[in-house]
């Protein structure tokens, strides 16, 4: 788990970054990979990131879930860039597709987690500021509570309802329409 | 059984991101999203008061029933297939049920009442805005009674030039009627449009009216309408606001006209010399823009099942109108019971045909499939809207109500013809079966909008 990253054979000569999860875990990852986090590329261009990238704020649990989706995506990038810098012939729009069904795929199977996972990963990717991974998780997020009421969504996300009687009143009072 | 909550994680997540994920929700899971805990219910309060809810959302269906009562609506969502009833009290106002809805664009409703006064009701806030008074409209006169009570207007038709009359003889063929209220609001306002939320104050309403179906306009805070300029084109069918201040419209002829609202006098011009199609008058125009930019023009005909195609052109052309407004202004007809469909209708359904208005080209190529594209017809600002942005419509269908002005204004009982029509192999299905609307007002499509009236706006307009 901790050598996550080091079976990257094409960017052997690229620069490594090391990450440290809050749980004092570390994570070998290229920069390609590690960039794809603004706070990491921005510390990166500040030449801050020798001796380790210290993130106090995500476990090594969640990490190693953020490190595998950026993985993927990083690579999806460089995919993007070589081709529409070379041809843009039917094979390569074909090769483009199924690449992007895969990542697709691939984004489907990253979101099967609990809930609290969720929440992690958002909580994760709005401080590591990756917008991909943030947006996908946000509307997991969105499509779960569609078609929820307030008492189903809290118990989805174990949320304790501390609305006041009248605060719930005037909601109510206001909007009864939506809850029926 | 009680739980320890506490022993649980109780993940937090801080506002800017549940701003993220309510900005992406309908209307109804939002506002029950915002009543999860005080954290949710403060960011829902900050999303709406920086406006950044979901913009463009599902259209909903808007219908009155008799069950709900005189003051609510009926909302069907296409996005979780459910019916919603909407409490709308109006206590001082006459209730939705007694109105001819005209228009729905930007969560706001046109609506026409007895007497008839037209309004602007944003259904989900219950605001309401009046519009300027009929009685200035130039083309009306009000006919007061001995107690000064309006009891009718006359109409005289304006601006009123022939089309392809060139036998030299004066143009200015001038019509003269007498018109109930009652009358006026079920026949007189054929359809309202909006150019942008209303609830700024700063929009522009264009109004197809009259027997003549001309186009009027007033801005927020105006006080009276003004006759759009137009010279010989009228007849009216369909508007849409390309931007904030450009409309496009069609004629009952298929003509196609630019208006540009942007000066202080309204410019226009024809922006395509040819017409669609000329051999046979469509039962319905609309005129739309698509996703990605694109004009189209939307043609309706009524398939009548019992007629070849010969005599179904015969019907469509001898129900077409010959001279303006005189189907439209038969005799008043009592409706006290809507619910009613005493009258078996001609088995008939419709048929659409959408065409690409190429203006650079000049020219109307048919297009065959709208591809992800869903189109929402009927009295609501016509709309085209990607089914990858709304993953619960059909792709390539067009949801439509009934706007047929016989409908509402002589054929109230009858049944409505609405559904949703598959472009690929020509059927109609039902939008939600059982059917729960009333007749009249007929139902048309809304997209919810729960953004208020800024109250802090000087009194430029009357607030009703």
């Amino acid at each position: 788990m901790a050598s996550a990253g080091s079976g990257d054979e094409k960017a052997a000569a690229a620069a490594m970054i090391t990450l440290i999860s809050s749980d004092n875990e570390k994570f070998e990852v290229t920069e390609a990979t590690a960039t794809l986090s603004q706070t990491i590329r921005h510390m990166i261009e500040d030449g801050c990131t020798d001796g380790g990238v210290p993130l106090p704020n995500v476990t090594s649990k969640i990490l190693a879930r953020v490190i595998e989706y950026c993985k993927k995506h990083a690579t999806a990038a460089a995919g993007e860039e070589g081709s529409s810098s070379s041809f843009s012939d039917a094979a390569f729009l074909e090769v483009d597709r199924a690449f992007l069904e895969e990542l697709e795929e691939f984004d489907d199977a990253f979101l099967e987690v609990d809930r609290a996972t969720l929440f992690d990963l958002i909580l994760a990717a709005n401080y590591l500021d990756i917008k991909g991974l943030l947006n996908l998780t946000c509307q997991k997020v969105a499509d779960s509570v569609k078609g929820k009421t307030p008492e189903q969504i809290r118990e989805m996300y174990n949320i304790v309802n501390d609305l006041t009687p009248e605060e719930e009143a005037e909601i109510r009072r206001e909007t009864q329409w939506a809850f029926e | 059984m009680p739980r320890s909550r506490s022993a649980m994680r109780a993940p937090h997540l801080p506002e800017d991101i549940l701003l993220q994920v309510f900005a992406g929700l309908e209307v109804p899971d939002l506002i029950r999203s915002g009543s999860v805990c005080t954290s949710w219910r403060a960011a829902y309060g900050t999303l709406l008061r920086l406006g950044r809810h979901k913009q463009q959302q599902t259209p909903c269906l808007l219908y009155t029933s008799k069950s709900s009562g005189e003051r609510a609506a009926g909302l069907y969502s296409l996005a979780d297939k459910h019916a919603y009833e909407l409490p709308l009290p109006l206590p001082d106002d006459p209730p939705i049920r007694s109105r001819h809805l005209i228009g729905a664009a930007h969560g706001w409703l046109v609506t026409a009442d007895e007497r008839p006064e037209l309004r602007l009701l944003n259904p989900v806030t219950g605001d309401q805005i009046a519009l300027p008074p009929v009685t200035t409209m130039e083309q009306l006169t009000p006919i007061r009674g001995d107690d000064g009570a309006v009891r009718e207007y006359r109409y005289r038709s304006r601006n009123l030039d022939w089309v392809d009359d060139d036998d030299g003889e004066d143009d200015d063929r001038t019509w003269t009627w007498i018109i109930g209220p009652r009358k006026m609001r079920n026949s007189f306002f054929r359809k309202a449009f909006l150019s942008s939320d209303p609830a700024t104050g700063n929009f522009i309403v264009v109004l197809i009216q009259g027997p003549a179906s001309q186009l009027s306009y007033a801005r927020g805070g105006d006080d009276r309408w003004t006759l759009v300029p137009s010279s010989h084109y009228w007849n009216f069918e369909d508007c849409i606001f390309k931007d904030e201040e450009l409309v496009y419209a069609v004629t009952k002829s298929g003509r196609v006209l630019a208006f540009d609202f942007s000066g202080a006098s309204v410019k226009y011009s024809v922006v395509m010399e040819k017409v669609a199609r000329d051999y046979i008058t469509p039962w319905k125009m609309y005129v739309v823009e698509a996703p990605c930019g694109d004009l189209l023009l939307v043609l309706k005909d009524k398939h009548f099942h019992d007629l070849d195609f010969r005599s179904r052109k015969f019907r469509v052309e001898a129900e077409d109108v010959s001279e303006p407004g005189l189907y439209a202004l038969e005799d008043d007809e009592d409706f006290s019971d809507p619910e009613l469909d005493p009258l078996p209708a001609r088995s008939f359904s419709y048929v659409f045909q959408v065409y690409r208005v190429d203006l650079a080209a000049q020219e109307f190529v048919e297009v065959k499939s709208l591809g992800k594209d869903v189109l929402f017809l009927g009295h609501n600002q016509s709309l085209c809207l990607s089914s990858q942005e709304h993953p619960q419509l059909k792709a390539n269908h067009v949801y439509f109500t009934d706007d047929c002005e016989h409908m509402a204004s002589r054929h109230k009982r009858r049944s409505r013809k609405m559904g949703v029509y598959d472009l690929g192999d020509d059927s109609t299905k039902v939008i939600v079966s059982p059917r729960v609307w009333s007749n009249w007002p007929a139902p048309l499509w809304i997209t919810l909008n729960q953004r208020r009236m800024n109250s802090a706006l000087p009194n430029a307009f009357a607030w009703v």
